[in-house]
This record gives structure tokens, sequence and C-alpha cells, in this order.
């Protein structure tokens, strides 16, 4: 009989620790919070065919932010707290699934604002309904150029987003044009004349390879252009036909992803081809995994590749943070969309927090367009909307830089010693972010 | 006598299991019908819905070309793409056909246009596979459609100057209603509407000689062909009308009905392995279960995103809230791959393959059969008894 009712207290004294966690707590010690949370609609892949892994880090670093926001009270509107609240919808990847989730934040979670996007099409395929709905919107990855040109500019049939005198959508990751346009930049600066570029046959190398090469062309170099499947592992054959023409090109530009791209950049060097004094080798930014390169192309040094987001280098106090816990958590160097990420949610509650409201969508924007803040990837404004009479075209600048946060940083970086961590690597180009004080150095010169 | 028996004898006794299964089907179609009308239900819900009938058309018509005709094709989703991309691009870019002097611009043809010419180059593409394919069997068939949807696919991806590329290429609206409520509303009847019409046409097909033919050919192709049957005729008859159904629902769904865009991902194998899965699950050999499985699988994969729990006795979260929020997202294709392999391992005939049979009345005439081959225990007991 003891033995029943003993068990019977421990079941019950269980039961009350188990709902310990569910207990009343409501204030986050020294924070009162309204009862109004502002809810922002986090819009990333999670499933196939998008891209998980670039889902998974966006989503890390929307809920590392609604975190420190939290902590340091919310966002102060009219004398209160409001506390950030992130819902996290999975967009496939897919254009179809991408409107139905947004559709779902605004009508059935009534989200204030929306952050996220990896793949341009979903972007594309929602920035109509967010903007028609008018949730301020800011896109942290897409990179088609008509991402943000759709503001000004009718783009398939679509009139231009500010026709009604008020754009929603506002993008902090490059535009396409703006990524390809760095390397070709520091290459015709570098001289070059005959160029090589080996293009995967995909959506992401063709279309890179038909912009690169019109930006050579139209600056006078000659480019031959060779096209790889991915997967393949002997390139012997196409390089032979590098070693066997009778110009010796300036620079072999190699626009292929993932291992493939190491298989080729390895074969290269072995074969004298590039980077030698007189060819550059400009391999793809899969080189940045510095581990990974290393074992893979031993035979690498002197290869030059171009980075998205700031360089390690050059992280702020708020970027080591960030990335010394994303290390923790996936141990790797955060990637820019994972960072763009967190900045996105801190421009929106910093837009809402200036506008005074957390609902009257064109008072954020407005505010947003009058962004001045410092953030883990630098400084953030947009020199185009609303809130300058000038447009893109007045002062000779293409129509994507409507609501486009100018300075994303793409910079070329080029390793110089045998093993070297990324992390020590030197950037070369934009000469305002050189780390080692020079620019590119042909294989035996050292910074 | 159990419960279930008793309402059985008493539905029998009544009004018959095959006019309860046809009164129900009223009131399901009636649900439809009237769900729009819902004003506690958002536009969200009905983009759910709408996304339900496209999938409920690619899941029916394959089980038409599979479950019934058995040819077992990875090719559905890519005849979905021809259609889609075809009337894109004729929307878009017109066609010329110089040599017959025709020229179709793009002010001069609407969108219904577009996509009455997607739906019938779909079919025209179905009509040289299906000939292609008249010697291929079982494994062949299905590796010559894999290949074939993903050579299309690529050809999607790496045209992109035409494409779009995996920008994805959007279509010309089909609707050009301002309203998006009553936008949505109209989108919601013309795809509810649509798979009305390829269900009631499908089951004609299915119903008619014809669907005999095929049957026999699934059974064995060879008895079938030595019992008369024109194999060929039949199996490209079968590609070519499928073919023109995915076609014309992917031309319809993404001329902005259900998106404005389609991109070549959506082509991929993985996505047709869903639609196989989604027919699996309904049942392959039945139009409406297929449709059925369809629907309810991607009304369900939408609802699992996350499973929200109320806590009772009005205890809250640590951030205040009432409910715990259980992120079941990256979970919810892991418990359909479990429904999947219960379903193909205890009921091959699909989840509902019981419940149709049941209205159907086709289980009484399984039982009678089977009684019938019994021999009675009189029968076991005493064999000699039989001879007086």
């Amino acid at each position: 009989m003891k033995g029943k009712s003993t068990l019977a207290s421990l079941v019950v004294l269980l039961a009350l620790v188990a709902l310990l966690p569910f207990s009343v707590i409501h204030a986050d010690g020294h924070c009162e919070f309204a009862d109004e949370a502002i809810k922002i609609g986090g819009l990333v892949p999670l499933s196939a065919p998008g891209s998980v892994a670039g889902g998974v880090a966006m989503s890390w670093a929307f809920n590392r932010a609604v975190d420190d926001i939290n902590a340091d009270c919310g966002v102060q509107i009219g004398g209160q707290n409001h506390r950030l609240q992130i819902v996290i919808g999975d967009s496939e990847g897919s254009p179809e699934r991408g409107q139905a989730v947004v559709e779902r934040f605004i009508l059935e979670d009534e989200v204030h604002a929306v952050s996220g996007v990896y793949h341009s099409a979903v972007g594309l395929a929602t920035m109509g309904i967010l903007d028609a709905n008018g949730i301020p919107t800011v896109f942290s990855e897409p990179w088609n150029d008509n991402v943000s040109a759709n503001g000004i500019m009718e783009y398939d049939g679509r009139p231009p987003r500010n026709a009604d005198g008020v754009d929603h959508i506002f993008r902090i990751s490059p535009a396409s044009s703006m990524v390809g346009g760095v390397v070709v930049d520091w290459l015709l600066a570098e001289g070059v004349d005959n160029v090589v570029i080996i293009a995967e046959n995909t959506d992401y190398g063709q279309p890179a390879a038909a912009d690169e090469k019109a930006r050579f062309e139209a600056a006078g170099a000659t480019v031959t252009q060779i096209n790889v499947e991915l997967g393949t592992e002997d390139f012997v054959p196409i390089l032979s036909r590098i070693q066997a023409s009778a110009t010796v090109p300036d620079v072999v530009r190699i626009l292929v992803t993932g291992e493939t791209s190491y298989n080729l950049t390895q074969q290269m060097a072995e074969l004298g081809i590039a980077p030698t004094v007189d060819t550059i080798c400009v391999t793809n930014q899969f080189a940045f995994q510095s581990e990974q390169y290393w074992e893979n192309v031993p035979d690498g040094n002197y290869c030059t590749f171009n980075r998205v987001g700031i360089i390690p280098s050059l992280f702020s106090d708020i970027a080591v943070g960030l990335n010394a816990d994303y290390f923790e958590e996936f141990e790797d160097i955060i990637p820019s969309f994972a960072m763009a990420s967190y900045d996105a949610l801190h421009i929106l509650a910093d837009g809402m927090e200036r506008a005074g409201t957390i609902s009257d969508g064109a008072a954020i924007v407005a505010a947003i367009e009058t962004t001045d803040l410092e953030l883990s990837q630098g400084r953030y404004y947009f020199n185009y909307g609303n809130h300058n009479d000038s447009m893109p075209a007045d002062d000779g600048m293409p129509d994507y830089f409507w609501h486009q946060w100018p300075d994303p940083v793409v910079t070329m970086m080029q390793y110089f010693e045998q093993g070297q961590s990324s992390l020590d690597a030197a950037v070369i180009f934009p000469e305002v972010y050189q780390t080692h004080g020079t620019g590119y150095m042909a294989p035996g010169e050292m910074p | 006598m159990g419960l279930f028996s008793r309402f059985e004898r008493a539905i029998d006794d009544g009004i018959g299991r095959r006019k309860l299964g046809y009164a129900l089907l009223a009131l399901v179609i009636v649900f439809f019908l009237w769900f729009p009308n819902d004003t506690s239900q958002s536009n969200y819900a009905k983009t759910v819905f709408i996304s339900g009938f496209f999938y409920a058309i690619m899941s029916s018509s394959w089980a038409l070309l599979a479950g019934i005709a058995g040819q077992f094709s990875f090719g559905h989703m890519a005849f979905m793409g021809i259609g889609a991309y075809v009337a894109g691009l004729i929307a878009r870019d017109g066609l010329m056909f110089a040599t017959l002097g025709i020229a179709i611009t793009p002010d001069s043809i609407s969108s219904i246009g577009a996509i009455v010419i997607g739906t019938v180059v779909a079919g025209l593409v179905g009509l040289v596979i299906g000939w292609l394919l008249l010697r291929l069997r079982a494994a062949y068939l299905a590796l010559f459609t894999i290949a074939f949807s993903e050579l299309f696919r690529i050809a999607m991806l790496t045209e992109y100057d035409y494409t779009g590329g995996s920008n994805g290429l959007s279509l010309r609206p089909l609707l050009q209603v301002a309203d998006v409520d009553t936008a949505r509303q109209i989108e919601y009847y013309l795809m509810f509407g649509l798979l009305i019409a390829c269900l009631l046409v499908m089951y004609r097909v299915v119903q008619s000689p014809i669907g005999m033919f095929l049957r026999a050919m699934r059974e064995d192709e060879d008895a079938a062909s030595a019992l008369g049957v024109n194999v060929v005729r039949y199996k490209i008859l079968v590609f070519v009308f499928t073919s023109m159904i995915v076609g014309l629902a992917g031309a319809i769904f993404y001329s902005d009905v259900g998106s404005e865009r389609i991109i070549p991902e959506q082509l991929e194998v993985l996505q047709m392995s869903l639609i196989i899965a989604y027919a699996v699950i309904g049942g392959m050999e039945s139009l409406f279960g297929a449709a059925a499985g369809a629907f309810i699988s991607r009304y369900l994969l939408e609802a699992m995103r996350e499973v929200v729990i109320t806590l009772p006795f009005g205890l809250t979260m640590a951030d205040g809230s009432d409910a715990f929020v259980w992120e079941t997202g990256a979970w919810r294709f892991a418990l359909f791959g479990l429904v999947m392999v219960f379903t193909l391992r205890y009921m091959r005939n699909g989840l509902l393959y019981p419940i149709f049979n049941w209205f159907s009345g086709r289980d009484l005439i399984m039982k009678e059969t089977v009684a019938k081959r019994k021999p009675d225990e009189h029968d076991m007991a005493l064999p000699e008894d039989r001879d007086e």
C-alpha cells in the first residue's frame, strides 16, 4: 500500500516538473512587452527542390536576429516595446509554393513585414503579391536584376511597382550584374586581352558566362568559351585544346561549381596552364572553403576567386559575434545570405521604429528608404527610392539600383601560400578592400 | 452482430451502397462548390485547394496511364511542362511557319489560344513518344520516360534566353480581374471545373470498350494482342490522351491561376515521384482514388507544416502564448514516406480502395464469389454421402 502511494506521489511530482516549461512567464527580465507582437514572415527554402542548406542558414539567422532584438526590448513604438516574432515559411524553392506561403503569411499569419527568399524565381513570383498587399519586404538573397528593377521598370508584362507611388520591395543581396561586373572589371584593370571561360552547362554557368563574355567583348577582349558538364572528372581533353592554341590566354576563368570546379582547377594547374606568370587562374568562389580546396587542389596556389559577402578580415564586432555563433552551430564560416537575413530583420525593425508604426506599410517603406544602419555586412542605405528625386538612370546607373543596397561586398581574393586558410588569403580587388596592400600576385611573388 | 455489420445491413436493405455513395459524392461536390463562398476562409485556403485540384488532375491522369493501361511512365511532369512552356512562349514571342505562311504574333493570340496550342503540342509530343515506346515495356519504358523528362528539363534550364532558366517563365495571365478576391474565386472554380471535366472524360474512357482494352493490355499485353486488341493503337492513344490532359492542366495552372511562373525544377523526377506517390496512396487503379489521394495528400502536406497544440488549464508558454507550436515542416515528407511504405506493404490498392469498394458493392460480389468457391462443412465432413 505504501509502495503504491509513493509511486503516485512520484508520478504527480514528475507531471509537475514536466509542466514547468509551460508556467506563466510573460516578461523577459528587464523588458515589459506590449500585447501585440510584430510578426515577420521569413520565406526560405526548407525542402527540395529548394536549396535546403541555404534555407536552414537563413532561418538560423532570422532566429538569431529576433533573439538579439527582443533581448534589447524589441521594437519601441509609441513608448511601448513590441516583441518581434519570426514566422518561417518553406518556399521549397518553387514559385508556386512561394506564392502560397506568402498568401498564408499575409492572410492567416497576418505578418507585418517579410524577409528572406533564396531563389530568384521565388522572389520574382512573390514580389507582386507582397507589394500589392502593402507588406514592407527586404529580400536577403535573390540576385536577379529584375527583383529590384521592377520597382521602376516593366518586367514580364507587369507594370513598375512604384507606379502607385509606393514600392514595398527592397533588396540587400547583390544583383547578378553587380557580381559579374567585379570579376570583369578587375581582369580588365589587369590588362587581360585573351580570355578563356570554362562554364558549366547549367543555369548558373551559362548566364554568368554570357554576361561576362559580353562585358569582355564590349571592352575589346577576345573570349573563347568552353562548356563542360557538371560531374566531369577528366578535363585533360578540354585543357589540351587550350594548350594547343596558338596564343597563350591571359586568364582562364572557371564558372563551374562544387567538386567539379576543384577537379578542373587541379588538372589545369597540374598541366601548367594556370596559374602561371602569363596566365591568371580565376576559379570559382567555392575555393573560399579552404580546407576542401587544398584537399582537392594541392597545386592551386596563386589562384584567385571571387567572394560574395564581407570577408572575415573585415568583420565588424557584430559580424564576429554572428560568425562565432554560426561556426558553433554549423562548423563553417557564415555565408553572406545568413548575414544578410540577420541584417534584413534589423532594417525592418529600425524602419518600423522610425516610422512609429507596425502596420502602415507606406510609412515603413518611407523610413526604410532613409535607412542608415551599421550592421554585420556594413553600412546599409538606399540611394534610389521616393526619398530621392533622381532616378538611377539620371545618374547613369542601371535600373536595378532602385531600392537596392548599393554596397554588397563582392571581392577578388587570392591564395599566396600553399595550404593557406581563406581567412588569411589576400583580398586583391577592389582596392578599397585590399588586406595585404597589394593587387594580383604572379606565382612566386609575395605581398 | 457487430455495429458495422448492422449498419451495412441497414444500408443494403435501404438506400443501397451505390446510391449512398452517389449521395456522398454529391455532398462532396456541393462542399467544393460552396467552399469559396465561406467568408471565414481566406484566399490562402482557396490557393491550397487550387493546387490540390491541379495535382488531382496530374495523379488521376497518371493513374489512367499507369494504373489502368499499365504504361509506367515518368514523363508526366514533362508533358505538363510542355503545355505550360509552349503556351507561355507562344503568348510572349509568337510563332511563325514561314513555309506555310502562318504567323502567330503575341498580339494576335489570346491566352486561351496559347493554352490550346500548348495542349496540342503536348499531345503531338505524346504522339511521337508513344510511337517510340511501342516496343518498350516495364523498366525500359520507365527509363525512357525518365530520360525524356530530364532532357526536357535540362533544355528548359539551359535555354535561359528563351525560357528564363531557373528564374522561370512567366505565362500570360489567363484572367484579367482586378479584384483579388473575385479573381481567386474564379480561379478556384476554373480549376475545380477542369478537374471534374477531366475526371468525367477519363471515366467515360475507362468505362468504354477502350477501357477494357487498356486493362487487358495491362494484365497481359501479348494475350490482349492475341485476342485482337490493337495494342499499338491503344498505347499511343492513351499516351496522347493523358499528355493532352496534363498539358492543358499545366498551361492553365501556370497562367497565373495557381502560379504566375513555371520553373524547370518543377519538372524534376522528384516532383514526378510525388505524383506517383499521391496516386499510389489514393489507389492507382482508380481515377477517383488517385484524384482524392492527391488532393488529400496536398492538403495534409500543407496543413502539416506546423502543428499547433493549444495548452489546457490556462497554461501559457514562456513567451505568453497559450499554444505550443510543433514545427513539423521538415518532417512532413518523412511522415508522407511512412504512409507510402504502409500503403505499399499492406494496402496495395491504395488507402481509399476499401471505401470505394464498399460503396460500389464490389466487396459483396467478392464475398459471394469466394463463398461459392469454398466447399461447405457438409461436403468436407461426409464426402461419401454426396453419392447417395
